[in-house]
């Protein structure tokens, strides 16, 4: 009974819950045993909160005075780069040892006023460098799907505490892909908003010009009430926008970029797709070919643009107001002895190639022509939105790979979000929906694909979505 | 290749201490990436000023929080997370010297 809970979606639990049909405490128990169960050999949560019993029962007691709210009593997982004053955050990173946070972030404000339960906070790569959860500094996170392979990242504690269904849903981030590629490896639904939609008050920065917290859930329409509950304009984030309302009845039209699949997609992600596509057509939706001239820049102009915002946001980690603190011989040995020991390799290697980037002399060789690169990038993908719904691509090249095999070479990383930089370099939503699943070394693995469309645009993703959930459903 | 002492260089604008195994490391890793990257070198994209209104500053109005403000009253927390602290400051190595 307890593992049936654990499987319900946040829709129909919050549809049970306000039936009095099960309570909070049960619902929160049942999460409670998944975890017990897995996360020793998984590793998607660092922490579960020690006080989820007592939260689950705060909530039960509100709805009894009548209270409502539209998360309330429902237990959802955090990653570790979202604020929630009074507990740790790490960024599963060394150098934010003891930080305990001084305020909530703004999502996490939004998520208690709707009533929700945090039951811990997931693993990451450390300060969201990687696509696999490798870069954590307090280990990987396994995939539940075959615990030799690795869940995708940098969300991947929360996507795997969602498939493993140690939560109902959860929070990610998204600078380049972390919440869609993950999500895509473990058979659920991932949105990245529009940049703006979300407030990043309180997230911890990677790339100001890219991130976006997002939901990680089974089903479309938990992403929905999820965003929903999020979204809105903060003044505390001056980047947020106000969307409006519902835009314009669509075309029906679905673009595919087919010049960008031909190497490098494995042939039986190609197949899913294919057969998504005809899922799309046989509802009414048109499948059109396009081109987007630039989008094989996209990963270059991101390797570019993102570590040199990278190289900016981290270095207020210094030692001197908070986390790691060593001593050197010299106030910058203070300094470079800290970092150097509290930042892992690729976060090392990160700031050192945005430090590059920006620095006199090749400032106008790298960035400048990314930033430029980027604007053209952008305005072709809006103007190829002005005639399609939506471009659909496979969300990553392959399933979820084996744990290590590309920790060796950096750059055979970075090849796995060649498919969802461009939503974060042109600010366009885009969601990742379970397209089936794939046979690979006798093991079955979930594959996704994704769809991108217009600014403040979700309402399309998501009616896209539903589309496609009715023929797959991934337990 | 990107050479010995522009990695050096990078790591002290980084504020980064690298032992001599990491500086080669990186200097094997840097360049491969940038062997990638640098396509963006290529385009014929320019930077060009944007259109006037294309960005803009966003200000939120200058009103000062009142006491019952959830970002108020941070100062305890704050002190206790200094990795040096004494009373109410932050101890950090000395940087003025006296003929200053």
């Amino acid at each position: 009974m307890s593992k049936d809970l654990a499987k319900l979606s946040i829709t129909e639990a919050t549809r049970m819950l306000k039936a009095k049909e099960i309570s909070a405490v049960e619902l929160t128990r049942a999460c409670a045993a998944e975890i017990d169960a897995k996360n020793a050999e998984i590793h998607a949560y660092l922490e579960v909160f020690d006080d989820i019993d007592a939260q689950a029962k705060h909530t039960d007691e509100a709805r009894a005075r009548g209270e409502e709210g539209s998360l309330l009593g429902v237990p959802l997982a955090l990653k570790d780069n979202i604020l929630v004053e009074g507990r740790r955050a790490s960024a599963a990173s060394k150098i934010l040892e003891g930080y305990v946070a001084t305020y909530d972030a703004t999502v996490t404000r939004k998520l208690k006023n709707a009533g929700a339960i945090f039951l811990g906070r997931t693993n990451m790569d450390e300060f969201a460098h990687g696509s696999s959860t490798e870069n954590s500094a307090f280990g990987s996170t396994k995939n539940p799907y075959d615990l030799a392979r690795v869940p995708g990242g940098s969300s991947g504690g929360s996507a795997a505490a969602v498939a493993a269904h140690m939560a109902l849903g959860a929070l990610g981030t998204d600078t380049g892909g972390s919440i869609r590629e993950p999500a895509s490896f473990c058979g659920l639904v991932g949105l990245k908003p529009t940049y703006g939609a979300v407030s990043r008050f309180g997230l911890v920065a990677m790339g100001s010009s890219l991130d976006q917290a997002g939901p990680l859930t089974h089903t479309i329409e938990d992403a929905e009430l999820l965003f929903n509950v999020i979204r809105g304009k903060d003044p505390l984030d001056s980047t947020t926008i106000d969307q409006g309302s519902t835009l314009a009845k669509g075309t029906k039209k679905i673009g595919v970029p087919r010049h960008l699949l031909k190497n490098g997609v494995e042939t039986d992600v190609l197949k899913n797709f294919d057969a998504a596509l005809e899922q799309l057509k046989s509802n009414g939706y048109e499948i059109v070919d396009i081109e987007l001239p630039s989008a094989g820049l996209a990963l270059a102009i991101y390797y570019v643009v993102m570590p040199a915002e990278v190289s900016a946001n981290l270095a207020r980690f210094d030692g001197v107001r908070y986390g790691l603190s060593l001593v050197g011989t010299s106030q910058w040995e203070d300094y470079a002895k800290t970092r150097r020991s509290g930042f892992g390799a690729e976060a090392r290697r990160r700031i050192m190639l945005g430090t590059y980037v920006l620095s006199s002399g090749y400032y106008d060789a790298y960035y400048g022509k990314a930033i430029a690169a980027r604007a053209r990038l952008t305005s072709e993908v809006t103007s190829v939105l002005q005639k399609v719904d939506a471009i659909a691509v496979p969300s990553a090249p392959s399933p979820a790979p084996k744990l290590g095999e590309n920790v060796a070479d950096p750059l055979a990383m970075y090849l796995l979000d060649i498919f969802t930089v461009t939503a974060n370099l042109t600010g366009n939503p885009a969601i990742t929906v379970p397209m089936g699943m794939v046979t690979k070394e006798s093991v079955t693995l979930p594959v996704g694909i994704q769809f991108t469309a217009a600014h403040n645009d979700e309402a399309k993703l998501f009616e896209i979505g539903k589309v496609i959930q009715q023929k797959y459903t991934v337990q | 290749m990107i050479s010995k002492e522009e990695i050096q260089h990078l790591s002290e604008l980084a504020r980064l201490k690298l032992s001599d195994d990491e500086v080669l490391g990186l200097q094997k890793d840097i360049s491969n990436i940038l062997g990638y990257v640098g396509q963006v070198s290529a385009t014929s994209a320019t930077d060009e000023a944007p259109t006037p209104g294309a960005t803009r500053n966003v200000m939120r109005t200058d009103t000062p929080r009142g006491d019952d403000d959830p970002l108020f009253n941070k100062r305890e927390s704050l002190l206790k997370a200094l990795p040096k602290r004494e009373g109410d400051y932050a101890v950090v190595r000395k940087i003025i010297q006296k003929d200053e």
